[in-house]
């Protein structure tokens, strides 16, 4: 398919979430996080707000469950610990494979 | 980024036991599959790093539409396929409910919904492959249509669980709902954006994991082998 067609369509695929994604945002409240907005939103309906879409000041920061319950190495361990079995699994089939000539169908 | 962030409690008694029966069904569903047609080894290693990084990044708020979390469900999807991204998003929010980010009632209800993103990002980014789509473009707008899917599943879970201690009619809670599912499809659109950057940086370098490499009697990364 020609590229305009596809990224036209994507275009327009985007135009319309980002409509929709603008009135959700000034129909529920407003620059809140997610938590508070589905909260408020939910036990006292549609509220208008506004505010900054972007707010790049606050920074990237930890699920606010993780962060005020003091669950921080916890969350840092369980991504360790997920990353490294992913990887090791990786790096076994990557070896496996190699000396079988091909990737092979494991049945439980 | 489709999630129910409400506490435990939120819904009604019959509701949570409906949504963990239908969440039980689909994840009995899939193990039933996947025993039956066998796996690709190379997959179960991609389902590990996919729900280490759907993990990680779904804990991380950020500052973007007031503050909001991303799944990369679509991408567990495409990558892994609909079988083991579906496993991926049940073992996601039982660990992030375990840390209180999610209830733990509504894992049912949750894993549903994240479910759904990856099942529906997956035959998105196929059928918009056989269209002869570019990788970008069809990545991109398979991540958004799966995370628009989950986010709609979302907002008829709540719609139609109700929400206990809100004193809103019917008709007013859906129109509530339906601003939260449409902020959804705004943050649907930077998640596939940036899913779009990551899958065709990996069909750059390794077009086998997406099944893409010309010959590959594979179905593609469904996780299953008929």
């Amino acid at each position: 398919m020609e590229s305009w067609k596809q990224y036209g369509a994507l275009s327009g695929l985007f135009g319309l979430f980002l409509a929709a994604g603008l009135w959700g945002f000034n129909a529920t409240g407003g620059a809140l996080p997610w938590a508070k907005r589905s909260a408020q939103a939910l036990q006292r309906g549609v509220q208008e707000g506004g505010g900054s879409v972007v707010d790049l000041g606050r920074g990237v920061v930890i699920a606010g469950p993780i962060r005020k319950g003091g669950l921080l190495l916890e969350f840092g361990g369980l991504v360790l610990l997920f990353s490294l079995v992913g990887i090791g699994i990786y790096a076994y089939v990557l070896r496996s494979t190699e000396g079988s000539g091909g990737d092979r169908t494991a049945r439980q | 980024m489709a999630h129910i962030h409400l506490g435990e409690g939120s819904f009604p008694v019959t509701a949570l036991i409906v949504w963990t029966l239908v969440g039980t069904g689909l994840v009995g569903g899939i193990l039933y599959r996947i025993r039956k047609g066998g796996i690709q080894t190379h997959q179960i290693a991609l389902g590990g790093i996919g729900a280490a990084a759907s993990f990680a990044i779904f804990q991380l708020n950020i500052p973007i539409w007031g503050g909001i979390h991303m799944n990369l469900t679509g991408l567990v999807g495409i990558l892994a396929g609909p079988l083991l991204g579906a496993l991926i998003a049940l073992v996601v929010n039982i660990f992030s409910a375990a840390m209180g980010h999610g209830a733990v009632g509504l894992i049912g209800a949750n894993t549903l919904v994240n479910a759904s993103e990856a099942i529906v990002a997956y035959y998105a980014f196929r059928s918009l492959m056989r269209m002869d789509w570019d990788i970008f473009p069809s990545s991109a707008a398979a991540a958004t249509l799966g995370l628009s899917a989950g986010a709609l599943l979302m907002g008829g879970i709540i719609v139609v669980s109700g929400v206990n201690g809100s004193a809103l009619p019917r008709a007013d809670l859906t129109i509530a709902v339906a601003g939260l599912v449409g902020l959804n499809m705004g943050v649907a659109v930077v998640e596939g954006v940036l899913t779009g950057f990551i899958v065709q940086f990996l069909a750059s370098v390794r077009p086998d994991l997406l099944g893409l490499v010309p010959g590959d009697t594979d179905q593609g990364p469904t996780g299953v082998s008929a």
